[in-house]
Parts: C-alpha cells; sequence; structure tokens
C-alpha cells in the first residue's frame, strides 16, 4: 500500500466540501534534484523507436508478456531437451550421427542461436536452460516472484567487470579449444557434448549461486559476448523505455530494483537509458514491474542496434576483432599450410595434437591485431593534428583514445561480416546433417539406423553447393557491413579529422576487403577439401 | 547519549574516493537526484554517473540508493563531532525531580549541531520519524536563526514537538535513520534541535477554524496524545470537539506515567491548556464505557477512540497475590504526586509498605522504558532498585541512553533473569527467586534455562512489564489492536530512499531502522480508515502499547481522514448531507487493458450521474485514496484455463489481502471475463467482507459487454445501481 502526494494543505480551512485534508507529509518533505532530462533526451533521441513498432501495445501480446509464466514456458521445452542430452550423450549409442545429443546439438540448435541471434538477439537468453536453471535455483522458484536469494548474492569484482564482454570472449575461445581438441563437435563425440553440456550447466548454477542476478548471462556465458555483437543485427530492439521523460522522472526505478510484479533487470539494463539489444536479455521483468506501464517491446529495422548507439564500448570493439579471429582461424585450419604450422608446432612443443594452443591463439590474436592496425592505419591518414578526444573514461571499457576513436567504431562496422562468417561456417554442418535429427529421435525408439535412407541424406550434397551459400551470405554479410561502415563512419570517426566521403570510403572499402577475403577463404577451403 | 564508533574505514590516502562501475551504472539518475552535497552528475557521452571527489562527503547515500550496486565510496566521512551537552547530574537523587536531560542553551551549539545536516533530498530521517516530521527543512530554519518558520514547518506534522523531542526514542527512529547513521556515524542530534526550537520560541497554539453550519461535531474518547492529535486538527478545521477523559487531569500516559525528570510537567499540560483555550470541550472524570460508544455516534457525526491501553500487564507467578506486589500505574501515579515540589513521600512510602524502618529494595518487573521510570522513580523515592528482564540485553527495549542514565542513578539493571516465584513473610513478599534466560535472536522469545535461580530480598515488587488494550473495547471495536507488521514488499519510494538498505544503524544498537519504520506506517494506515462507519480508533487503542508520537501522529492521520470523510448522523438536515458529492474510487487490475475500459466506462458513466468518480490502477491505490472514497468499486481480469483455476487475478488477490479494514465501506466488485467467470466474483466479495466491507453490487462483464451498442451498457448499468445507491440515496437522505 503505498502513501500518495497531495501537494494541497489543510491548514486552517474550514471541514467544508470536497476539501483534501489528507496530505502525504513524506511527499511534502522529498526535494529530489532534478534529473538532468533535457540532456538525456536530446542524447537517447537518435536510438528512440516509432511508437508504432512497440508490439506490447496489442493487448494479447501485454496479456502474454505480462504472465509471469512465460519466461518458464520458453525454458521448459529447452531445459527437458538438454537434460535429455546429457542423459542420451551419456548412454547412448556412440555413433554421433546416430546419438540425440550430438545431432540435436551440433547438427541443429547451433544453427538455430545463429538464426535467432541474427534475426532477433538475445531471443536465446530468453530460453537458454542453462541460465534458467541457475535463475530457478538461485530465485528458489519456477516462475513467481520471490524476495530472498539462495545464493551469496555478490558482486562481480569491479577489476573483472570492467573487461565487460572479454570474460565471456575468454570463455568461448576456451570452451572452442576443447570443442576442437576433443573433437566434440564435428562429426561430433556424444559422451563428450553430454559432459560439455554438463560442465556449462554446472558453471552457470555456480556463478547463480556466487553472484547476483545474470551475473553468470551477462560476464561469463560463451555464448554471451558472440549474442551480445553479432545479435544487434537482430531485428527486436527488446524492452525500452516508451516515453523517457516518465523514465527520468521516475524516482522508484521498479524495474532496475524489481517490484511485487516483477524482478529488477538482471542483466543490469535500464530500459530508460537502453540504446540497443545488446545486453537485453528479453526476460519481460522490466515490463512487468514498470509501475507505470512505460515499457514497451520494441521491434527495429536490422542492423539498427549496430548503427545507433552513441556510446561505443571498448570490450565490444575488441570482442568483435577475437571473436573475427576465431572464426578466420577456424576457416585457415582447414587449410593444408595451417595444418603444416600446426604438426611443427606440436613437434617442436611436445603438445600431442591438434589444435596447438599456440597456433590457435596465436592466428586469433594476429588477426585481431590486424584490426586494429587498420585502425592504427586510419588514425594516421586521416585523424587531423592534434587531434584528442575529450577524457572521461577512467576504466578498460569507457577509457577514450584518438586510436579508440578509430578502432571502435570500425569494429562496431565489421558486426555482419562477422556474423555472417560465423553463420556461413555453420552451414556445412547443418546441410549435410541435419536430416539425421530425426533419425537419432527414432533410435532412440528402435527405428532409425545408419542404414536408413534419411541418415544418408543431406539438404545440399555437393561441396560446390554449400560453398555456393557460403560466399552468398558472406555476401550479404559484407553488403550489410558495407553500409553500417558507411554509416558509422560518417556519424563517428569523420568528425575525427579528414574528408568525410574518403573517411567513408575507406572505411566500407575496409568492410569490403574482408568479406572478400573470408568467402575467398570459404572457396579456398572447398578446394582443400 | 550513546556514542559508536565509525565503522567506515578510512580509505588508503584519507580522502574520499567515489568509484562509479560504469559496466554497471545505467545511467539512471537515481544517486544524482539524491545525493546531498551535489557530488554527482551525469557524463553526457556515456551518460554514467561522474563523481567529484572534492564535493563528495562521504555518506554513502549513492551506495544505499543505487538500483545496480554500481557505485563505491571510500575514504571518511566529512562529519564533526555531534553537539550533546552533559545531562544534569544531581548531587542529592532523593527527592529531585529537576530534568535531567538538557538541550542547547545557545545558539551557537544548535547552529553547529545543524550544521551537521545534510539536507538530504530524499530524507531518510523523516521517513524514520513516526509522524514524518520535514526534518531537513526544520533544521535548515534552525539555521537561518528563524524559530518561527521552524515551528511552521513542525506545526504541519506535530502538535507537541516539546513532549516528543523530550520522550522519543529518536535513535530507533529519526536520528537512527539519519543518513550518517545508516553510513555508521553519529547521526544529526535531530532531538535535540526539535527541542532547542520548542524550549526557545513557544509551540504555537491550535488556531481555531471558523465554525460554519457544516461542522461536524466529534467525540473523542481519551485526552492522551492520540487524543490531543486528533482535537488539534478538528478543532483547527472549525469542527465542534468534545473529549471525553476518565482522570481528573486531561493528558494520559505523559501525565501520570512519565516522571518530571524527563518531562517536566509545565512542558506535559501545555498542548492541553492551548486545546481548552481553543474551545475543545473536555469533559474529566467522564468514563465512556465501551458499550454506549453507540450513544456517542447518535449523538456526535463522529467518534474517534483515543483510549489508550492501560491495562497494566501482571505476571501470574506465585506469590504475585502477596501484599507489597503493585503495578506500574499504580506506583508512577503514587510517586508523582508524593514527588511534587513541596511534597512529602513518607505518606506514600508508607502507604507501599517501605516506609524507612520497614525495608527499601524494590524489584522492578521489567526493564523498558515504563520500568526505567519506575526504578528512577524509586531512586528519588530513596529506594534502591533492582530491574529485571528475561530479554537479552541486545534487544533492549529501554532507549539506550535511557538505560545508561538509569544505571548511573545506581538502578541495578539485570537482562536474562525472569522472576520465577515470590516468597513471603506474613502475607507480604520478602524474597524473589529469579530464573536465568537465554535469548538466541530477537526475533524468538529467551528460553528459561534450569539453573539455579538468584534470590534477591525485597521489600515491594512493581509489575512494569508493559500494558494491554482494555479487553471489554477490545470485543466492541473488533479488529483492534491491530498487528502493526508491514508485510510484502515495501513501496518503491521506500526502497529507492536507501532507508531499507542498511538494515540496522550501529547507532541504536543495530536495530533495523528502516523496518521498523514501515512496520510504524501500517498504524498509521489502520487509522486512516474507520473501524465502522464513523467509527475511528487510533493511538495505543489501536496498536497496542506504543510511542507518543506514533499516538498523536495517528490522531492526527484520523482526524484529517474523518475531516475528509465528512461523516454525518443520520438526524442531520438534508443540505448537511448533500453538502459533500458522493466520491466513488474504481480500482481496477488490469493486464491486457479489457478490465481498465470498463473501469473507465463506469466512472464515465457515474460522473454523469453526478458522483465524483475515479479510476486508478491497484498499483496506485494506497489507503488514502481508499480512505477518500464513499464508495470503492473493484475490478480484476479472471486468470484460469476456461474452468480450471478460474479466479480473481492473483495481483488483485493479494492487494485485496493486504488491504487495512474497511470500517463498513460499502464496495461493489467486478470482473471482466472470456468464457466464464465462475466463482471470481463471489472469491473478492468474501475477501472484502472479511475486511470489513460492505458488497453493494457485483456483476461480471464478457468482452463485447463494453462495447455493446444498446443504451446503457452492462457496465454503465452498474454504475447506475451504485450512483443510485450512494448519489441519489445520499440526496434524499435527511429529508426523514
Amino acid at each position: 500500500m503505498a502513501d500518495r502526494v497531495e501537494t494541497k494543505t489543510p491548514r486552517g480551512c474550514g471541514a467544508g466540501v470536497g476539501e483534501k485534508h489528507l496530505i502525504d507529509p513524506i511527499g511534502v518533505a522529498i526535494h529530489i534534484r532534478r534529473p538532468e532530462n533535457p540532456a538525456a533526451i536530446g542524447r537517447f533521441a537518435p536510438t528512440d523507436l516509432p511508437r508504432g513498432l512497440d508490439v506490447a501495445r496489442h493487448p494479447l501480446v501485454a496479456r502474454i508478456l505480462r504472465d509471469r509464466r512465460l519466461q518458464f514456458m520458453l525454458i521448459l521445452p529447452n531445459q527437458i531437451i538438454f537434460w535429455l542430452v546429457i542423459g542420451i550423450g551419456l548412454l547412448g549409442t556412440a555413433i554421433p550421427g546416430l546419438n540425440f545429443a550430438t545431432a540435436i546439438t551440433w547438427y541443429l540448435w547451433f544453427c538455430l542461436v545463429f538464426v535467432m541471434m541474427v534475426v532477433v538477439g538475445r531471443a536465446w537468453c530468453a530460453m537458454c536452460p542453462f541460465g534458467g536453471f541457475g535463475e530457478w535455483i538461485q530465485r528458489h522458484t519456477f516462475w513467481k516472484r520471490t524476495t530472498s536469494n539462495i545464493g551469496l548474492g555478490l558482486k562481480m569484482p569491479e577489476k573483472l567487470a570492467q573487461y565487460g564482454f572479454l570474460l565471456s570472449v575468454g570463455a568461448f575461445l576456451l570452451l572452442t579449444w576443447i570443442e576442437e581438441f576433443f573433437n566434440i563437435a564435428g562429426p561430433g563425440n556424444p559422451a563428450s557434448t553430454s559432459f560439455m553440456v554438463l560442465g556449462i550447466v554446472a558453471s552457470a548454477l555456480v556463478f547463480f549461486l556466487v553472484f547476483e542476478r545474470r551475473t553468470f548471462c551477462r560476464y561469463v556465458c560463451p555464448l554471451s559476448a558472440l549474442i551480445g555483437t553479432v545479435g544487434t543485427m537482430g531485428s527486436v530492439a527488446g524492452f525500452r523505455t516508451r516515453d523517457r521523460d516518465v523514465c527520468l522522472s521516475c524516482t522508484t526505478k521498479d524495474c532496475m530494483r524489481g517490484d511485487e510484479d516483477g524482478y529488477g533487470c538482471p542483466w543490469y539494463t535500464w530500459p530508460g537509458s537502453s540504446d540497443s539489444n545488446s545486453a537485453c536479455g528479453l526476460c519481460t521483468e522490466c515490463y512487468k514491474a514498470c509501475p507505470s506501464d512505460n515499457i514497451g517491446l520494441f521491434l527495429q529495422k536490422p542492423l539498427t542496434s549496430v548503427v545507433a548507439p552513441t556510446r561505443r564500448r571498448a570490450d565490444v570493439a575488441w570482442s568483435i576483432a577475437l571473436l573475427f579471429g576465431l572464426v578466420v582461424y577456424q576457416q585457415l585450419n582447414a587449410l593444408t599450410p595451417f595444418g603444416n604450422l600446426d604438426t611443427w608446432l606440436n613437434n617442436h612443443t611436445i603438445f600431442p595434437h591438434y589444435p596447438d594452443p599456440i597456433a590457435y591463439l596465436g592466428i586469433i590474436v594476429a588477426v585481431a591485431l590486424v584490426m586494429a592496425g587498420a585502425a592504427r592505419v586510419l588514425q594516421a591518414l586521416f585523424a587531423r593534428d592534434g587531434y584528442t578526444p575529450s577524457t572521461i573514461g577512467r576504466t578498460f571499457v569507457d577509457r577514450t583514445s584518438s586510436f579508440r576513436t578509430y578502432f571502435l567504431p570500425l569494429m562496431y562496422g565489421i558486426i555482419p561480416v562477422v556474423g555472417a562468417d560465423y553463420f556461413a561456417r555453420q552451414l556445412p554442418k547443418f546441410f549435410q546433417h541435419v536430416p539425421r535429427v530425426p533419425v537419432s529421435i527414432g533410435h532412440l525408439f528402435g527405428v532409425g539406423t545408419t542404414g536408413s535412407s534419411l541418415y544418408k541424406a543431406s539438404l545440399i550434397s555437393s561441396n560446390a553447393g554449400i560453398v555456393a551459400v557460403q560466399v552468398g551470405v558472406i555476401a550479404m554479410g559484407t553488403l550489410a557491413a558495407m553500409w553500417t561502415s558507411w554509416r558509422i563512419a560518417g556519424r563517428d570517426i569523420a568528425p575525427a579529422g579528414g574528408n568525410k566521403r574518403v573517411v567513408q570510403l575507406s572505411v566500407t572499402g575496409f568492410a569490403l576487403a574482408l568479406g572478400i577475403v573470408v568467402a575467398l577463404l570459404y572457396v579456398l577451403m572447398n578446394a582443400a577439401d | 547519549m550513546t556514542v559508536v564508533e565509525s565503522e567506515i574505514k578510512p580509505g588508503p590516502s584519507g580522502r574520499r574516493h567515489v568509484t562509479v562501475l560504469v559496466d554497471r551504472c545505467a545511467g539512471c539518475q537515481e544517486c544524482v537526484i539524491r545525493c546531498p552535497s551535489g557530488a554527482l552528475s551525469m557524463e553526457p557521452v556515456t551518460w554514467t554517473a561522474l563523481a567529484n571527489d572534492d564535493a563528495c562527503v562521504g555518506c554513502r547515500q549513492c551506495e544505499r540508493t543505487c538500483p545496480f550496486a554500481a557505485i563505491e565510496v571510500d575514504g571518511p566521512l566529512a562529519l564533526s563531532a555531534r553537539m550533546d551537552p552533559k545531562n544534569y547530574q544531581p548531587v542529592e537523587l532523593r527527592g529531585n525531580i529537576v530534568e535531567i536531560r538538557r538541550g542547547y542553551d545557545t545558539w551557537e551549539e544548535a547552529i553547529a549541531e545543524a550544521n551537521r545536516c545534510l539536507a538530504c533530498p530524499d530524507p531518510t530521517c523523516m521517513r524514520g520519524c513516526p509522524a514524518h516530521n520535514d526534518i531537513p527543512q526544520f533544521v535548515a530554519a534552525v539555521r537561518d536563526r528563524d524559530l518561527e518558520r521552524a515551528h511552521e514547518i513542525l506545526s504541519r506534522t506535530t502538535v507537541m514537538p516539546d513532549i516528543c523531542s523530550r520522550v522519543c526514542n529518536q535513535a530507533a527512529q529519526c536520528e537512527g535513520a539519519c543518513t550518517w547513521s545508516l553510513a555508521g556515524a553519529e547521526p544529526v542530534a535531530i532531538g535535540r534541535l526539535e527541542r532547542f526550537i520548542a524550549d526557545h520560541a513557544p509551540v504555537p497554539a491550535p488556531l481555531r477554524g471558523e465554525a460554519n453550519e457544516y461542522a461536524v461535531s466529534v467525540a473523542i474518547i481519551g485526552s492522551g496524545p492520540a487524543g490531543i492529535g486528533a482535537a488539534w486538527d478538528l478543532i483547527e478545521a472549525g469542527a465542534s470537539v468534545t473529549v471525553y477523559e476518565k482522570d481528573a487531569t486531561p493528558g494520559g500516559l505523559p501525565i501520570w506515567g512519565m516522571p518530571d525528570f524527563t518531562l517536566p510537567d509545565e512542558i506535559a499540560t501545555r498542548p492541553w491548556r492551548q486545546l481548552i483555550d481553543a474551545g475543545v470541550d473536555l469533559r474529566c472524570e467522564t468514563t465512556i464505557a465501551p458499550e454506549s460508544i453507540d450513544g456517542l455516534l447518535e449523538e456526535h457525526d463522529a467518534v474517534i477512540v483515543a483510549a489508550g491501553a492501560g491495562v497494566p500487564m501482571r505476571l501470574a507467578v506465585p506469590g504475585a497475590e502477596l501484599e507489597g506486589v503493585v503495578d506500574a500505574t499504580y506506583f508512577l501515579k503514587g510517586a508523582k504526586s508524593a514527588l511534587v515540589e513541596g511534597g512529602d513521600p513518607s505518606d506514600f512510602k508508607r502507604e507501599l509498605g517501605v516506609a524507612n524502618d520497614r525495608g527499601r529494595r524494590v524489584l522492578v518487573l521489567g526493564a523498558g522504558n515504563t520500568a526505567m521510570d519506575v526504578a528512577r522513580m524509586a531512586r528519588r523515592l530513596g529506594l534502591e532498585a533492582t530491574c529485571v528482564d528475561w530479554l537479552d540485553e541486545r534487544n533492549a527495549l529501554a532507549r539506550p541512553d535511557e538505560l545508561a542514565e538509569a544505571r548511573h542513578e545506581g538502578v541495578d539493571v539485570r537482562f536474562s533473569r525472569t522472576l520465577t516465584m515470590l516468597l513471603g513473610y506474613e502475607g507480604r513478599v520478602g524474597r524473589a527467586l529469579l530464573s536465568h534466560t537465554f535469548q538466541r535472536d530477537a526475533k524468538k522469545p529467551p528460553v528459561v534455562l534450569q539453573r539455579e535461580p538468584d534470590q534477591l530480598d525485597v521489600d515491594l515488587v512493581v509489575m512494569a512489564m508493559g500494558y494491554r488494550v482494555d479487553g471489554p473495547l477490545s470485543e466492541v471495536l473488533g479488529a483492534v489492536p491491530i498487528r502493526k507488521r508491514a508485510t510484502g514488499m515495501a513501496h518503491g519510494s521506500w526502497r529507492a530512499s536507501g532507508i531499507l538498505k542498511n538494515a540496522a544503524s550501529a547507532y541504536n544498537h543495530h536495530s533495523p531502522v528502516g523496518s521498523l519504520a514501515l512496520d510504524r506506517e501500517v498504524g498509521l494506515w489502520a487509522a486512516t480508515m474507520p473501524v465502522r462507519e464513523r467509527l475511528w480508533v487510533v493511538g495505543d487503542a489501536l496498536t497496542g502499547p506504543s510511542s507518543v508520537v506514533e499516538a498523536m501522529a495517528q490522531g492526527r492521520r484520523a482526524a484529517r481522514a474523518l475531516l475528509d470523510a465528512h461523516p454525518t448522523r443520520p438526524d442531520r438536515s438534508r443540505e448537511f448531507v448533500s453538502s459533500h458529492a458522493a466520491r466513488v474510487l474504481v480500482c481496477y487490475c488490469s493486464e491486457g487493458g479489457t478490465t481498465k475500459r470498463v473501469a473507465d466506462e463506469i466512472v464515465d458513466q457515474l460522473n454523469i450521474q453526478g458522483a465524483r468518480a475515479q479510476a486508478r490502477s491497484i498499483d496506485d491505490v494506497g489507503v488514502v485514496e481508499l480512505a477518500q472514497a464513499d464508495v470503492v468499486m473493484v475490478g480484476t481480469w479472471v486468470e484460469g484455463l476456461v474452468v480450471a483455476k478460474v479466479r480473481p487475478a492473483r495481483a488483485m488477490r493479494e492487494w485485496l489481502e493486504a488491504l487495512p479494514n474497511l470500517g463498513g465501506r460499502r464496495v461493489a466488485v467486478f470482473c471482466t471475463y472470456k468464457v466464464n467467470p465462475r466463482g471470481a466474483l463471489e472469491e473478492m466479495s468474501e475477501m472484502l467482507t472479511a475486511k470489513g466491507a460492505k458488497v453493494i453490487a457485483s456483476e461480471a462483464f464478457a468482452p463485447r459487454d463494453a462495447h455493446a451498442s444498446l443504451r446503457p451498457t452492462k457496465p454503465e448499468a452498474l454504475a447506475n445501481r451504485v450512483a443510485d445507491r450512494v448519489v441519489h440515496a445520499k440526496a434524499g437522505a435527511g429529508s426523514h
């Protein structure tokens, strides 16, 4: 129950008609400072979305989003599937193509995650069974709003937290290396797949019990950085404010603190300042908690969250560079010269077999450094004499420098190429093996063997066909990257110096060059096969 | 005053440093708008908080208020030492009733203390004060040497600053909730500043409001702090006020129960001198039996019961019936009159059986504030006093300073002991057996240990364990005393203020000042709503034994709610009744928007019919809104699956569950459904009836009902029915 603010004073007024005698003395005594509204509204205006794109205006959608069971319903099927994966991977057949665990995880799920990433954003995060499991335990409920949590509820130490997505990138690099080392993914190893999933669930649970909210998802989850960067291409902007003035004058911030109807944002995002979909987990908690019904679920044009944000983050930029390094590594490792390098390194570092960690990290870091080098070149070419950005940053995330003025926007611009590259990389497995998923399900019930016609079938059988699709995907990604680079260069890079058109052309040319390189690599990989 | 060492460790350089965790900072400005020193602003590019270390005073308000815990402050607090005048130390205690605690004598002292106040933009001290005094503003007035303005600010929320500043346990209220206290340091001496104002400028008398023909007539039963608060606001609003007091002197417990060395008689009697001058009709030595309340309701438009909780609790131990076992009320009243200037205590001591030749050892049962008063009075009568309490000392009920003062005056206070038997000689008490107890934490009652009990020779036993509400009164009034415990989640504004963040104030023995303050709000809410039509209950009679300031605040709250509700006794003239348009509050719980649309339609129709109606989401309905409505309409959507578990929405059920007693308020219920409402309306009606509401209409609407082209639509028809009952009935009333 809440006391309300009435401003009229009752002193001396007669007991006559319609006088407001009840005033809230608490309201009278509060003199909070004015928030910096005009600055905020101006700053966020470019990222505001038209009211028509708010799907939560539809009563049925509103009703679904308000239902506390929504996220549980999204998580539950995935929860069942992944516990089946764990069980069947350990107990089922050792033939990867026939085991449900490997078939569903590597032939279907991984591709679907990429599709959801590119089309929606953090759709997977809303239904993720790993975080979902940890959260159920942390909140000791499946969907209800509880007020006490299980676990220590610590904050991520700032020394680590300032590196943002880079922790997640580290986890992704580690997991990918493990996956390559034990050959878990392709063609797959059912038992190892189980252990890997179990490992993720267990580490998620540990983080959920030690830290508060979704610290795991925001900082540590191996997929978080990838979804947070590539997912910005998606067409769902996430939960945003409907009227920023209302959010700025709100003095309770139930969307961040939580109230009876919803938890405070588990992702440390405030709908009032959210300018991209990068850190919105689509969990609907803020929508439920808002006392002013001022939060909507907005759609956006593809690539909006790549271009629009005015706050460029260093952790995101370095994440893109490193993630690009990883996918390029995965392309290079199919080529003969790489095989020779890996064998040579293994022989000289007494490492048992592929992938040699030095080659692995070396190539990834080298690619990232090439990206940084490109930014350095642009800086040397265009930065006007004595250009120094205003110093605002205090930590890794938001420190400023002349180099960062070029590097950060440059990396944001190439997000579509990186995204397309990852997507293309998953395609062969999908096209060649996805018909095995129904076979593996049938196998559980005694129908379906390696002899089944479906088992041998593939959506596209020829290498050339697959490469054509891959090159097509890269071409689309490159076009998108050229568009985003052009826009970003014009707004964020050109003001630092140089002719605007030349700067835009150079940055866009860089995106095009990357597209051509990765497309060529796919062609070469095919030739190597 | 207890002095608590600062728990904040100075930063490495001894300077303050604010760290904004930029990765978590979402730019919501919660810290910026609440920083007392203006040390925070927004960084325009990254849109994160930007701190100016030089302006920071180290109060940690930002840490308490940040929703994401994205800001950290290191370093010492910029705070000077608290100005605490030393207590008066009597050379000879016997017969000395001079006030012990001292206020500030000079402006310099007061201003030095006032300068310690940060004037927090969202002051937690004000939430900690049961009356919600605007502390930063009156402290600022002291700083400006403007006592008239200070009194004007205080008078908005309190009518007894002189009394409260002396008897309040500030450490558990305003001072415990001071931002410095929440940061682990010594709070501003708010009580002493309030006292300075009252000591150096007279408390303004009530301004009698202009009495007109529409003035309500109110009877108040009891003249204690709750009665004073209620009478004050009513007389100021021009009401005709009659106060019935069973004792010969008005004023209640502060008059008979509080010793002069804490609250001088001159101060305690001030409110009633002013109220009588303002025209309150005071009838002393008039006892109103609980069953005569109905009779009073026939004579007056409304009755406020402020009868207190005056029945002393007695411990039923073997020997309790012996001669020489008395209760605190008897002892305090007797001692107070025996110790007046020029009085002779020997008669009273003889009456107690502790004349000088008979023995002088007094055992006081309890170690709360009343017990302290009894023991200190006993010391002034020249007796030896021992207090025993079964609680652990950490959970002592007495004010920390009161306990220290009592001990200083030679009172032997023993915690973790309980009386198990009194032994007598020739019918008079002679020895007490005190068992040892153990209390693990404050929420659990202590357990009695099977250890050899202490034996104590005693000549007099005073039972001072507290009071309770008179049994017959509770029976007549129904749902009182209430349980003063806030349940569910605190309102966002409380959580955002930061008062709940540091749950425990180091200054007040780590008591959870925030949740204590929230519990007190329950008392205020309950005082706002009548228990029955035209009948309000306030103060200790409502909540059980509580504090002077709470009683006063509840009295004022009820008076204002009463003025707002404009109750009328049945024989009033038609003009009197219809002078006040019927107000209808439509509270809805809507998910997809259908229920909201129906609510809006009902409101429109009610307004056409001459009512003053408004629709509000249940999230926005507080007790004040409910109190301001003559009729409440409650509407919800219906959850469930076609036929299974079809019920009113959970949010609505929880809201209904948390409602205070509605005191006979007329209520109409409605719901919107897709397939079948099943028992939803009945369930809501039952819940509302259990809260003391009278359900006058109910209706379920299918979605098409709101869009029907036939007039009136079903929602409009419901509105018409309700209007018939309230608007038109009101217009026709008084004709008989």
